[in-house]
């Protein structure tokens, strides 16, 4: 384990189509970088809502991997830091169902510590959502690079 | 007041809009619309393996996966004709402890409390009342955690299939759980006595109550179907008085009695039908609150919960005790033809799936009937016998107050929309 508490989180529906990009890109990740891989704290999870907010305690980094819907083209790999997390406005109408931005925002007005985890983001853009297991070929492609993306944010804390 | 439209309803999970139309100060329409997809689950459970069928059920709801795993494990078991031992039986009612704690313990202060408090989320609530949204997550925790070690995982837990477990949980890891029940045990006390301060809003409605009824133990898996109006059907008996039809306004389906009538599931009815099966803590809480059964008004479902909590944690408490792996984890299954039908108690009512396979095993019928689907004509007659109400209060009120009736019930409208079949016509 390092010296830094890191959690590397894949989020997304396996039965979702490009929803479970996350998940699959934390998976290619283990296999690509086991060395790295095996010093951070890897959880996946098909909707973690609120318990987000279980997993990133006592964590003081966070790499979370998430299928995102952007006007980007689909394979897009994107890196939103802190910050950015923090200024969406929450907008789900799901509360069963806590995005991650309003999760992290209701954490971060609970609880102190949860102020000095630096969590970011690796969003990939999902071309399709529909029911069943598989990619659409532009996320497909852009898995690998998802994973190096991931490995490169744990080489900088680490 | 004037006609009351909420196109996205809020803090209720999956997509529904809310219409009450109203004419000279009377209500001529009230539709509940649900325009969340049809998912078609049902669909895709067709020529699957049935050891598939409770990992993909599951994935109907985030919430209430276990219900989903159970019911469809029961009624796969029943098509096979087996029985689980006492041992697999206890440990799943174990697993359904966890997700009744993590469920309610989320609708009570997250979803519901925002509503009686007179705040618009649970983020400003928590921005008022933090200690008690981190007191609601602490609780949470402890279902999920219960979920965590007993399936593998706190959301979607992958170690249920039809014949029991794919493998016994760690002991130590159940065990580790119990200080945190311990410690929800109290706070559900807790959460009782500051339930029943909360100010609800006036409304009785004359209920059918239809819940799972169990002689011995609070109805949750094993039972029968039991209507305050006394009717008493076995679960392969469901369907000869409770029918599911289309209405134009819904991607999901509307259930009645056979006579027609509207029932309500979920947690008013149970506390009502059985209540005499609580725990010695739950009942010493009723007791001690005064409340007099059967409450029969929606808005106090939200108490109901709270009485359950303290039951759930109470029954999770003695099974983590007292569990002590034995025997084998599943049962081995004899593959044959057959039909079965299975039922349980989801955290916002009845859930029932019936199944037929073949003679390898693979599904060539499903049938599922979620609580929302069963519940939702419930809805829109409650919201009709609110109008009176309604008239009275400024546009603003009015709105909210509706809102809150429907959110009162916990509706989970992704649940109720998987099941519609999909009809293709060609057209010129």
């Amino acid at each position: 384990m390092y010296v830094m508490n890191i959690l590397v989180l894949g989020i997304g529906q396996s039965l979702r189509g490009d929803d479970a990009a996350g998940l699959e890109a934390v998976r290619l990740w283990q296999e690509k970088f086991p060395e790295t891989a095996v010093g951070a704290r890897v959880e996946t999870s098909e909707l973690p809502g609120l318990v987000l907010l279980d997993l990133l305690e006592g964590m003081e980094a966070a790499v979370i991997v998430d299928a995102i819907q952007s006007k980007a083209p689909a394979g897009t790999v994107m890196r939103l830091g802190s910050e950015e997390l923090a200024s969406f406005m929450p907008e789900t109408g799901f509360t069963h169902g806590w995005g991650i931005a309003e999760t992290l925002q209701l954490g971060h007005s609970l609880y102190q510590g949860l102020a000095s985890c630096r969590a970011i983001l690796i969003g990939i853009v999902g071309g399709q959502f529909d029911l069943g297991a598989g990619f659409s070929p532009e996320v497909e492609k852009a898995l690998p690079k998802a994973a190096e993306m991931i490995e490169s944010e744990i080489r900088k804390l680490i | 007041m004037k006609t009351i439209e909420v196109p996205a309803l809020a803090r209720v999970e999956g997509e529904g809009g809310l219409f009450i139309g109203m004419k000279d100060g009377k209500a001529v329409e009230i539709r509940l619309d649900i325009y969340e997809p049809p998912r078609f689950f049902e669909g895709f459970l067709i020529d699957r393996y049935l050891q598939e069928v409770p990992d993909i059920t599951a994935r109907i709801c985030g919430i209430c996966p276990v219900a989903y795993q159970m019911s469809s494990v029961r009624a796969l078991e029943a098509a096979l004709g087996i029985e689980v031992t006492p041992e697999i039986y206890t440990l799943r009612r174990l697993m359904y402890c966890g997700e009744f704690i993590e469920s309610h313990a989320l609708h009570i202060y997250l979803l519901q409390a925002p509503d009686l408090l007179e705040v618009p989320s649970a983020l400003d609530l928590a921005a008022i009342a933090p200690e008690v949204v981190k007191t609601a997550l602490r609780m949470k925790k402890a279902g999920n955690e219960l979920l965590k070690a007993i399936g593998g995982r706190s959301v979607h837990p992958v170690n249920a299939c039809v014949g029991g477990f794919y493998r016994w949980p760690d002991a130590r890891l159940v065990k580790a759980t119990l200080p945190e029940l311990e410690w929800g045990l109290e706070a559900a006390k807790e959460t009782v006595k500051w339930a029943v301060m909360l100010p609800y809003p006036d409304l009785k409605i004359n209920y059918e109550f239809v819940a799972i009824h169990h002689p011995i133990e609070y109805g949750v898996m094993n039972g029968d179907v039991w209507s305050s109006k006394g009717s008493k059907l076995e679960v392969t008996d469901y369907e000869t008085r409770y029918i599911e039809e289309h209405v134009q306004h819904s991607n999901a389906l509307h259930s009645h009695t056979k006579e027609g009538g509207n029932y309500l599931v979920g947690p008013l009815a149970r506390l009502n039908l059985n209540h005499e099966q609580l725990l010695p803590a739950a009942q010493k809480a009723l007791k001690d609150s005064k409340i007099k059964l059967p409450i029969t008004n929606p808005y106090k479902s939200l108490i109901a919960r709270a009485f359950e909590l303290v039951n759930f944690y109470e029954e999770a408490i003695q099974l983590v005790k007292a569990y002590a792996p034995n025997g084998p984890a599943h049962l081995k299954l004899a593959l044959k033809a057959g039909e079965g039908c299975g039922m349980s108690e989801a955290p916002r009512g009845l859930l029932y799936h019936r199944y037929k396979i073949d003679e390898k095993g693979r599904v060539k019928f499903a049938k599922i009937t979620p609580p929302t689907a069963q519940n939702l004509p419930r809805i829109e007659e409650d919201l009709l016998a609110l109008v009176p109400q309604l008239v009275k209060m400024d546009q603003e009120q009015a709105t909210l107050t509706a809102e809150h009736l429907v959110r009162s019930y916990d509706p989970c409208i992704s649940c109720a929309t998987h099941f519609l079949k999909l009809k293709m016509e060609e057209v010129e």
